[in-house]
């Protein structure tokens, strides 16, 4: 067959693979030998795939946009949820692994030393607690000596083995501060009595003087060389609590 | 025990559709060449699928009976609007979105733009051959007319469009206002 003697049709259906096995065959056979039928092919074929090529990408649909932002806040709700859920199972591993009775997870002051108190009679091991201040906040520091005297006393009256460290940094040096915190005599008598220690943060200190420009004076019983991120590790891996305010 | 099944099929329907409502989507583009329209003729052909979904009696032809509705959905539409129809207006709205060469995208325009000023059943045969690529008798069932009509017009449509894209000499400005042809 020569080149005229197949139709458009004929080669339109060869195209759209609507051809029976024989015919595609001898098209087949044809298309070897003549250059323009193969020419009437590509041309043809060209502009089926113009077509295609054409609305492969139409402007995006309204419900496509929508399944957008919706996949977006899907999006951002997960990544949130995974940090959140990320840094309280990295908290709870690192607690759970160091802490003496297996009590993971990072409770408000209030809670956790209930709990603790709670524990006070079980045994008389010594307990250590590390108590980590990063706020200023009255509320939440009053609360927190609160209950740091309720959980000493306690403890006084079990005659369990107490160690308390509280470790300050961010405005929570202010607590530590002569002439800036309200509360120095309440917690040089708690030091007096009791086994208390307590560390002001040396990167916090610093960052103090340069925002303020004066000397920043601490309680003398105060440790004030290493920073909180060096001094709260080395407590959880000898086995202490950590609690934060 | 048979509404848990009809349930489970309308269930299983549903999500059959909403995998092909982006196929749908472009099928309706490329015949109204309006985001919204389609977007409009997509939604109302599923709603349609949904409601006659006891007429689909064989699961495999879920393709060719879904384009039926959304072309029945679309001639509905053209039969409401008027037969005169404006086919040659691309707005911004019909541009690709993608981030396409300048070169792909005149290529794009010009391919709209040729496919545009075909008459309406080209227009649509031509898109469900070559974009959905149905066979003949698929798209005979779905536009509800013989082979050999599909044949002639797909035969029709490509000339026209090999005129069009092929020649180069041809005056690419040139605008046309078509009138439907029943």
């Amino acid at each position: 067959m020569s080149t005229h003697e197949y139709s458009d049709d004929k080669l339109n259906m060869f195209i759209d693979n609507q051809l029976d096995i024989n015919e595609t065959d001898c098209l087949h056979k044809a298309l070897l030998e003549d250059l323009e039928l193969r020419e009437r092919v590509c041309q043809l074929k060209a502009v089926r795939e113009l077509v295609h090529y054409a609305y492969e990408n139409p402007p995006r649909s309204a419900h496509e946009r929508r399944d957008k932002v919706q996949k977006v806040h899907y999006l951002r709700r997960g990544i949130a949820a995974s940090c959140i859920l990320g840094v309280g199972a990295l908290l709870g591993w690192g607690t759970h692994e160091y802490s003496q009775d297996n009590f993971a997870g990072i409770a408000t002051a209030n809670s956790a030393f209930s709990f603790y108190a709670g524990q006070a009679v079980a045994d008389f091991k010594e307990r250590k607690i590390v108590l980590h201040i990063s706020t200023d906040d009255i509320g939440a520091i009053n609360a927190a000596l609160d209950e740091a005297d309720t959980l000493l006393a306690t403890y006084r009256e079990t005659d369990t083995p107490l160690k308390i460290d509280i470790i300050t940094n961010k405005t929570g040096i202010n607590l530590l501060r002569v002439g800036v915190s309200p509360y120095l005599d309440r917690i040089e008598s708690m030091v007096e009595n009791n086994n208390v220690s307590l560390y002001a943060c040396s990167r916090s200190i610093a960052k103090a003087v340069k925002k303020e420009g004066v000397k920043v004076v601490f309680l003398p019983e105060t440790v004030t060389d290493k920073t909180a991120r060096e001094l709260i590790p080395e407590r959880l891996k000898e086995g202490w609590v950590y609690f934060k305010v | 025990m048979k509404t848990i099944k009809n349930l489970i099929a309308a269930q299983s329907l549903k999500h059959e559709l909403a995998a092909r409502r982006t196929k749908l989507y472009r099928i309706a583009y490329s015949w109204c060449h309006e985001a919204a329209l389609s977007d409009d003729l997509v939604q109302e052909a599923m709603f349609k699928a949904l409601k006659n979904a006891g007429n689909l009696r064989d699961t495999n032809t879920l393709d060719t009976w879904m384009y039926r509705i959304l072309i029945n959905c679309w001639h509905d539409y053209l039969r409401v609007q008027g037969r005169n129809v404006e086919l040659t207006d691309m707005s911004d709205e019909q541009q690709p979105e993608h981030t396409d060469s300048y070169q792909q995208t005149q290529i794009v325009e010009r391919v709209r733009a040729s496919v545009g000023r075909l008459p309406m059943p080209l227009r649509e045969v031509v898109t469900l051959a070559d974009f959905a690529g149905l066979s003949y008798s698929q798209i005979a069932e779905i536009v509800d007319i013989p082979i050999g009509t599909v044949m002639s017009r797909l035969f029709r449509a490509r000339k026209n469009l090999k005129e069009q894209l092929l020649d180069l000499n041809k005056d690419e400005n040139a605008h046309f206002r078509l009138r439907r042809v029943k």
